[in-house]
């Protein structure tokens, strides 16, 4: 195998040089990150390449954490348990105030989409990076989401509510057309839904999840949506600033999920053409442009097999997938985050945005995928890394640090960038063959049997390619060979054993070869 | 007397009963009636060079108490060292059926049962939480309750001891 001298380098972005005198004419020279684990490292390491300040918050679990030990300043809240103290709102801006920081990055998760949150930061005279609060406000809300963009002319999956009209509600579940899902309106967790195929039974299926709901949630209202069949989740990074100039940053593929949780993304999408990236990714500037849009965020769509595409909600924040976008673009999303805060036009135009190659991240998560994904917990002993080109790694663990059960299982996003797809993914492979955490269990294994199924390695996979394919989960047994080396490994490590075998004279070992 | 190993997170995980002893040069693992040379020699860089039948490769090695993890071709596993006179002990015993160890990490929800009480096979002992789920844990057989390890509202990791039954009189022991 040969990867040749093409390195996977993304083209040079348009984005201008952050020299420390534009910098320091911003309204910030700190900035506090409310975060932890990856993401708060991540942040910090652009905030401190562009010559500002960087805080975090941390509980005391995360005392030893890499934020931790990087931050400039690091300031310690307290919580009835450790998730509750990286919630709380009045401490963090406590912490702000008595650190003197400028601006708060709230990451992804906890406060990041929380409009009181932003409201409090900016009427404490800091400054929030990402959208204004009416725009969090506005897309926070799903059913106040979808109004707004179905009113704006953008794709939203048919539906029907029940409470607009209970008398035409049949009719025009009817006319929302086969495939169909119906839905509780009190609902969640999946229950009470129904699939529609044959709209000659709607009517009896109606009934059904009208008796569901009431039991399941006490409210018989329903409501129904086209149901789109093995659907794709593809979504697109949108860009916006004060000045009213929004940009979209291509599309990420995220669907490869368990438990409605993204494991694996990538970009560009395996199953766009020109045509569709185009449509798909003006579309979702449309509507980031149609909110005013500020600051980083991500418009979500359902992708059907016949290309069709759905409004499916908009992150108000920086996503967890962001790197790969990172990768193929060049831009420091973060950078851009903090530039837009401190009032920069962002300069350039959507033709000044270019891409080139692949890039794949797979989430490292502390779990047994063979045990349905159960998170697992334990002492990081050694920590060992893939190096090389075309790898990043963003990482909230270190060696003799530990998983606990206290926050998400995901320990660490392993980046891969390939000069194609079929590139990115062979070194992905190599990449999670290399890197060794040994202490605690991690989904590396399983990442390696995902990849190497012949539907991902095509591209093929939707949203319940994972419920499809429960073998890829399972854990293979090991062979007599593996089985071998392993106990030779446990044997000459194990203390008693090796001083029992150490004692005995070479001439008894000597004569002890007969046995071969 | 053999030693054991287990291998942990794989479905066969029945003891693998081994020996090591000094060969001329390196070590022999008698693995049944088989006997494989075997050695291993630290590298600098913290990793080790695992040699088994004149093959020869790169691995890395922590452990942590009896438990001893093997970065090994690739992948990650585990191994647990069976102390001889623990096996000794749960086979006499039946000791590991006296625990209630946690299926998963979690936290205590609710306690239903003390110590000192009578429960009926299947019994409610508590209730924890995991990944947002509620899961509840029974007892696997009509038992009295020796010990309650943890209390409500507390944290675990996998494999922790909830609770522990009174052994059970097995027959014919004394």
């Amino acid at each position: 195998m040969t990867i040749g001298a093409t390195r996977p380098e993304p083209p040079r972005p348009p984005t201008p040089a952050l020299d420390a005198a534009r910098v320091s004419g911003w309204p910030f020279k700190s900035v506090l990150v409310a975060n932890r684990g990856e993401i708060a490292v991540r942040v910090l390491r652009t905030v401190q390449a562009l010559g500002l300040e960087g805080i975090v918050v941390y509980h005391a679990a995360d005392r030893g954490s890499p934020a931790v030990r990087m931050a400039d300043k690091a300031i310690e809240i307290r919580g009835a348990t450790p998730v509750a103290a990286y919630l709380d709102a009045e401490q963090i801006l406590q912490a702000a105030r008595d650190s003197g920081a400028g601006a708060i990055h709230p990451g992804y998760g906890f406060l990041s989409e929380n409009t009181a949150f932003a409201r409090a930061v900016e009427a404490a005279g800091l400054v929030f990076i990402g959208p204004t609060p009416e725009q969090i406000e506005l897309m926070g809300d799903k059913v106040r989401a979808r109004n707004f963009v179905e009113k704006g002319g953008f794709p939203v999956a048919p539906s029907a509510i029940e409470d607009d009209d209970p008398a035409s509600f049949v009719e025009r579940a009817r006319a929302v057309g086969a495939p169909l899902l119906i839905k509780p309106s009190a609902g969640g967790g999946g229950k009470g839904m129904r699939i529609v195929r044959d709209l000659s039974v709607l009517e009896q299926e109606i009934e059904r999840a009208r008796s569901e709901g009431q039991r399941y949630f006490g409210d018989g209202r329903l409501y129904v949506e086209r149901y789109v069949e093995n659907p794709r989740h593809i979504e697109v990074q949108v860009l916006g600033d004060t000045h009213g100039n929004v940009v979209h940053v291509f599309e990420r593929e995220c669907s490869v999920q368990r438990r409605f949780q993204k494991i694996v993304e990538e970009t560009p999408s395996p199953a766009l053409d020109a045509d569709k990236r185009r449509e798909i990714c003006e579309t979702a500037a449309g509507i980031a442009r149609e909110a005013g849009y500020r600051n980083a965020g991500t418009v979500e769509f359902i992708f059907g097999q016949g290309g069709e595409f759905y409004f499916l909600e908009m992150n108000t924040r920086l996503q967890v997938e962001h790197p790969v976008t990172e990768q193929i673009t060049g831009i420091d999303l973060v950078a851009e985050q903090l530039r837009v805060a401190a009032g920069e036009a962002l300069g350039y135009t959507q033709d000044g945005i270019g891409a080139r190659g692949h890039a794949i991240e797979l989430r490292i998560y502390a779990e047994d995928a063979a045990r349905g994904f159960t998170p697992t917990t334990g002492p990081v002993l050694k920590l060992r890394t893939p190096q090389g080109d075309g790898i990043r790694i963003d990482s909230g663990i270190v060696e003799g640090g530990e998983v606990t059960a206290n926050f998400d299982p995901m320990i660490a996003k392993l980046i891969i960038t390939g000069i194609d797809r079929d590139d990115a993914i062979r070194r992905a492979d190599r990449a999670l063959a290399d890197y060794a955490l040994l202490g605690c269990k991690t989904n590396t294994a399983f990442l390696r049997r995902l990849i190497a199924h012949p539907d991902f390695v095509s591209g093929d996979v939707h949203t319940g390619f994972l419920d499809a394919n429960p073998q890829i989960a399972a854990e293979p047994e090991p062979d007599r060979a593996t089985v071998d080396a392993l106990l030779a490994a446990a044997s000459l490590v194990t203390r008693p054993m090796r001083d029992v075998a150490d004692a005995v004279p070479d001439m008894h070992a000597a004569i002890g070869a007969w046995r071969n | 007397m053999h030693h054991a190993f287990k291998l942990q997170d794989v479905l066969e995980n029945g003891d693998h009963n081994v020996e090591l002893s000094r060969a001329r040069s390196g070590y022999r693992l008698h693995v049944g009636d088989r006997v494989v040379p075997v050695n291993l020699h630290a590298e600098d860089d913290g990793s080790q060079v695992l040699t088994v039948d004149g093959d020869s490769r790169r691995i890395l090695v922590a452990q942590h108490g009896d438990d001893i993890y093997i970065h090994l071709d690739g992948q990650s596993y585990h191994v647990r060292y069976e102390h001889p006179l623990d096996r000794l002990a749960a086979k006499l015993h039946g000791a590991a059926e006296d625990l209630i160890t946690a299926p998963m990490p979690g936290s205590i929800v609710k306690l239903e049962v003390e110590a000192g009480q009578a429960v009926e096979q299947g019994q409610v002992l508590l209730v924890m939480e995991s990944m947002k789920m509620e899961t509840t844990i029974t007892a696997p057989r009509a038992a009295v309750i020796a010990e309650v390890h943890l209390g409500a509202g507390q944290t675990f990791d996998r494999d922790a001891v909830l609770l522990s039954l009174e052994p059970q009189a097995a027959e014919g022991d004394a």
